[in-house]
C-alpha cells in the first residue's frame, strides 16, 4: 500500500473535511474519497499504517521484557484506561494518554479514547449486529427521549452495503429482533458450547444461542486474509483479517488519490459563517507545534467519538450558536448511554475432559434479547432489554489448587476444567441529565477546555441488571454446571465503550441536533455519524450502526451537494 | 523424544552437582543449600532467598523444568523493580519481611533456614488459610474479592513466571502462535499439555 498523502500544506481548501479516522471516520473517508470529494482527515494522534505500525502483533510472552507488564510511569500514562482490564504492554501504545488528556468524573465513568490513525477501530471487540426496529421504534413507544428519525427500512440496505466490503461472519437466524447480516460463514462453537446450546434452547422456549457475528474474516475477502485464530487482534493483524480502517476503509480512500490525512491536528472548533449560515471550516491546534490553522471545506463529518466530536461541537460557538454549533434545542451534551457491563454468572462444566480445541478463537456465543420483544416475553420490572455474550474454555486458576510440588506441578501442565460464563449487555435509556458539559477550569496540554461527565445508570438499568444475573444463573444452573457464580461488577458507565447520545438523531429541531440524515438541523453541511447520533442504546453492539449510518450520510452529502443544497 | 531425554539427562546431571551440599546439609541442622546464584534488581538477598526457596518448593524441578530452571525468581524480582511503584515495593518488603516473622515465630527460624519438612508445613498452612482468586471475566476478577495473602499471590506470580517463561512456552507447553484455523473439540491426546498462548 502506497503511503498515506500527510502534506495538508500544499492545499488548505478541501471539499469534505472529516474530523477522526476511527470506525465512522474512516468510512466517511472511504465513501466521499472514492465518489470523487476532495477530502482532509484530521486525526488527532499519530499515522498508524497497516503492519508497518503495528509492533507487537507477532510478539509472544516471553519476547516482551515485563511479558506484557506495564512501568510505574506507563500506568500514570493511563491512569484510568487501566481500570478497563483491557491494557498491557501489548496494546499501551494503542491507548489514549489519560494524564495529557484529562476528564472530570462528576460520577464515575471511564471514557476509554484512542488517539491515533484508527482510532478505537484497532483495539474493538468486534462484534457486529443489526439493530432493528424494536430498536428504532422503542423510544416512540415507551415515551423516553424522542423517536429516532429513521426505521430499519431505511438503514437496511446500508448494512448490506458496509457488511458486503467489511466482511462480516455469523450465523444466520431469521429473528426479527436480531435481523441477519450478510454473512460470511460463521466460527465454530466447542463441543461445551454446542451442550449448552442445546440444553438451553431446550428448556427455554425462545432462547438462542448462536456463535457471535462478528467483523472477522472466515475466508478471504477483497485482498484480505482469514482469521488464522491468533486472538491478538487488539494487536493490528498481520492478515488484517478484522476490520479496521487501517486495514480496511483508509487504504481504498487512499487509493483514491482524494485522501489527506494529517495527523497531530487537535481540532479546536468548526467556523461556523453567520452570513452563508453554515460551517465553512475547521480550527486546529497542531499538537506538536502548538500552531493554530484553519481549514475550509464544503462539508464536515465530525467522527471524532461519541464525547469527543459533541466537545468540539460545543467548543465550536459563534454569534449565531452562543451554547454550541447546532444547540438550538439544548440537547447538545445530554442524553448519554452506554450499556451495562460485567454482570451474569460463570461456573464449571463437568465432563469432557478428554476434550480441547486448537487455536485461539476472537469471539465466543452470543444470546440474542428475549425479554420485551412481543406480548408473551413482557416484563413488568423494567423497559427494554439485554442480550448476552460469553464463552466456554478450559480455564480455572491453578494457583487455587491447595497443593504444591512435583506432582502439582506435574498436574498443572494439563489444561484446567471447562468453564462457561455468560455475560449481559443491557439497553440504557436516554436521560436528559446524564450529560456532558465543557469544563473551562480543567485545560488539556495544549490549554483547550475539557469535558465533565455526569452520568450514571438508573433504577430501570439495576433492574436490568438484576434480571440479567438471575438469568444467567437461571441457564447455567438448568445446563447442567457446577460452581455457579452470579455477579455483577456494577461497572459506572463508560466500561461497556459504548458511549452513545450526546448529540441526538430527531425529527423535531426542537429536541434534537442531528436530522434523519444525520445533518446537524441548523448547519445541513455537517454531518455527525458516530455514536454521538444515536438517539437510543439498543441493548445491541452499535459499530455497524455507525459504519451503515456514515454510508449513508455520505451518499446523501455528495447528492446534496451536486443539487446544491449545501 | 529428545528434548525429554535432554531434560532428564539434565535432571540428573544437575541432581548430582547438589549431592555433595545436601549431604553436607546433614550437618547444618537439615538445612538446605541458600546460596544465591543470580544478582536480584530490587530484593535484598535474603528476600530474594525466600522467593527463590518458595518458588521451587511450589514448582520444584520434576521431568520437567522447575520454576528455577527457568529463572521464575530473577523474573519476579524484575516485576517487583520494574513494575511496581514505590508503595507496592515497600508493601511486597514488607509481606515478604510478615512471612518470615511467622515462620520465626511458629518454627523458630526464617523460611530458608527452615528444615524441608517445616517449610513444608509451612506452606501446608498457607494453602489451607490464604484466600483464593475469583473468576476473571475478560481480564477483570467478578464477585467480592476476598483478600488473597502473600502465600498465594507469590505462587501465583511464580506460575505465571513459570508459564509464560520462553523454555515453557516453546518446549514443553503445546505452542502454536499461528494456529490457521480452529478445530472445536480435539481429543486432548492429540494437543497433550496445555496451550502456552
Amino acid at each position: 500500500m502506497a503511503n498515506f498523502n500527510i502534506d495538508a500544506k500544499k492545499d488548505m481548501v478541501y471539499d469534505a473535511i472529516i474530523i477522526g479516522s476511527g470506525i465512522s471516520g474512516g468510512w466517511a473517508a472511504k465513501e466521499l474519497c472514492e465518489k470523487g470529494l476532495k477530502t482532509l482527515i484530521l486525526e488527532r494522534g499519530r499515522i498508524v499504517e497497516h503492519l508497518v505500525d503495528y509492533p507487537t502483533m507477532n510478539l509472544d510472552p516471553w519476547d516482551m521484557e515485563l511479558r506484557g507488564g506495564l512501568t510505574p510511569k506507563e500506568k500514570e500514562k493511563h491512569y484510568k484506561n487501566i481500570r478497563s482490564g483491557w491494557v498491557g504492554k501489548d496494546t499501551e501504545h494503542f491507548w489514549a494518554d489519560d494524564a495529557a488528556n484529562p476528564y472530570t468524573e462528576t460520577k464515575p465513568f471511564l471514557w476509554l479514547r484512542g488517539h491515533q490513525m484508527g482510532g478505537k477501530s484497532l483495539i474493538w471487540g468486534r462484534q457486529t449486529y443489526r439493530w432493528s426496529d424494536l430498536d428504532f421504534e422503542a423510544n416512540a413507544k415507551d415515551g423516553k427521549g424522542v423517536d429516532w428519525p429513521i426505521r430499519y427500512k431505511d438503514i437496511e440496505r446500508w448494512y448490506t452495503y458496509v457488511e458486503k466490503f467489511a466482511g462480516i461472519s455469523g450465523e444466520a437466524l431469521g429473528l426479527p429482533q436480531l435481523p441477519d447480516s450478510h454473512f460470511l460463514p460463521p466460527m465454530k462453537l466447542n463441543c461445551v458450547e454446542k451442550h449448552i446450546k442445546g440444553r438451553i434452547e431446550r428448556e427455554f422456549l425462545g432462547r438462542n444461542m448462536i456463535i457471535g457475528r462478528v467483523a472477522h474474516l472466515t475466508q478471504p475477502h477483497n485482498g484480505r486474509g482469514q482469521c488464522q485464530y491468533r486472538n491478538r487482534c487488539q494487536r493490528g493483524c498481520p492478515f488484517g483479517a478484522y476490520f479496521s480502517s487501517n486495514a480496511v476503509t483508509l487504504p481504498p480512500a487512499n487509493a483514491s488519490g482524494n485522501l489527506t490525512i494529517r495527523p497531530y491536528s487537535i481540532v479546536q472548533s468548526l467556523i461556523y459563517d453567520d452570513t452563508k449560515e453554515k460551517v465553512t471550516g475547521v480550527r486546529i491546534i497542531d499538537s506538536e507545534t502548538n500552531e493554530a490553522i484553519e481549514y475550509s471545506s464544503k462539508i464536515v463529518f465530525v467522527n471524532a467519538s461519541t464525547l469527543s466530536t459533541t466537545q468540539i461541537l460545543m467548543n465550536s460557538k459563534s454569534s449565531r450558536f452562543e451554547n454550541g454549533l447546532g444547540n438550538d434545542s439544548g440537547e447538545l451534551g445530554h442524553n448519554l448511554m452506554d450499556h451495562t457491563y460485567r454482570v451474569g454468572a460463570t461456573g464449571k462444566v463437568e465432563g469432557f475432559d478428554d476434550k480441547y480445541y486448537k487455536g485461539r478463537r476472537p469471539n465466543g456465543i452470543y444470546i440474542p434479547r428475549y425479554v420485551n420483544i412481543d406480548k408473551n416475553s413482557k416484563s413488568d420490572k423494567f423497559l427494554r432489554g439485554f442480550g448476552f455474550q460469553g464463552g466456554g474454555f478450559r480455564g480455572g486458576n491453578p494457583a487455587n489448587i491447595e497443593s504444591f510440588g512435583g506432582d502439582y506441578k506435574d498436574s498443572i501442565l494439563k489444561p484446567g476444567p471447562w468453564e462457561f460464563f455468560l455475560t449481559g449487555f443491557a439497553e440504557c435509556l436516554p436521560y436528559h441529565d446524564n450529560q456532558v458539559t465543557l469544563n473551562s477550569h480543567v485545560l488539556d496540554k495544549w490549554g483547550q477546555p475539557t469535558l465533565s461527565i455526569d452520568a450514571e445508570f438508573k433504577a430501570n438499568e439495576k433492574a436490568l441488571n438484576k434480571q440479567i444475573q438471575e438469568d444467567a444463573v437461571e441457564m447455567l444452573q438448568k445446563a447442567g454446571l457446577k460452581d455457579i457464580v452470579g455477579f455483577d461488577k456494577e461497572h459506572p458507565p463508560g466500561y461497556g465503550v459504548h458511549e452513545m447520545g450526546t448529540a441526538r438523531m430527531g425529527q423535531d429541531p426542537k429536541t434534537s441536533v442531528l436530522n434523519g440524515f444525520n445533518q446537524i438541523h441548523t448547519a445541513k453541511n455537517v454531518f455527525v455519524t458516530d455514536g454521538a447520533c444515536m438517539t437510543s442504546s439498543s441493548c445491541v453492539n452499535p459499530s455497524l450502526t455507525y459504519m451503515a449510518l456514515t454510508a449513508r450520510a455520505a451518499d446523501h452529502a455528495v447528492s446534496e451537494l451536486k443539487k446544491l443544497n449545501i | 523424544m529428545d528434548r525429554r531425554k535432554a531434560l532428564q539427562r539434565t535432571a540428573l546431571l544437575s541432581g548430582a552437582s547438589i549431592l555433595i551440599p545436601s549431604m553436607l546439609s546433614l550437618f547444618q541442622s537439615c538445612k538446605k543449600e541458600n546460596r544465591l546464584d543470580w544478582k536480584p534488581v530490587f530484593l535484598k538477598e535474603d528476600e530474594a532467598k525466600t522467593i527463590s526457596a518458595l518458588v521451587d518448593m511450589i514448582l520444584p524441578r520434576t521431568e520437567t523444568p522447575g520454576a528455577l530452571d527457568v529463572k521464575a525468581d530473577m523474573f519476579i524480582d524484575k516485576v517487583f523493580a520494574k513494575t511496581y511503584d514505590t508503595t507496592g515495593q515497600e508493601n511486597i518488603r514488607a509481606e515478604i519481611t510478615a512471612f518470615n516473622a511467622e515462620c520465626k515465630n511458629k518454627l523458630g527460624a526464617i523460611f530458608i533456614d527452615l528444615s524441608e519438612a517445616d517449610r513444608t508445613k509451612v506452606l501446608q498452612e498457607a494453602e489451607a488459610t490464604s484466600g483464593k482468586f475469583n473468576h476473571g471475566v475478560w481480564g477483570v476478577s467478578v464477585g467480592k474479592q476476598k483478600p488473597i495473602g502473600f502465600y498465594r499471590s507469590m505462587k501465583s506470580m511464580a506460575i505465571w513466571a513459570y508459564f509464560t517463561s520462553e523454555e515453557m512456552g516453546e518446549k514443553v507447553l503445546s505452542y502454536d502462535p499461528n494456529p490457521g484455523n480452529y478445530e472445536p473439540c480435539k481429543p486432548l491426546s492429540e494437543v497433550g499439555n496445555r496451550w502456552s498462548l
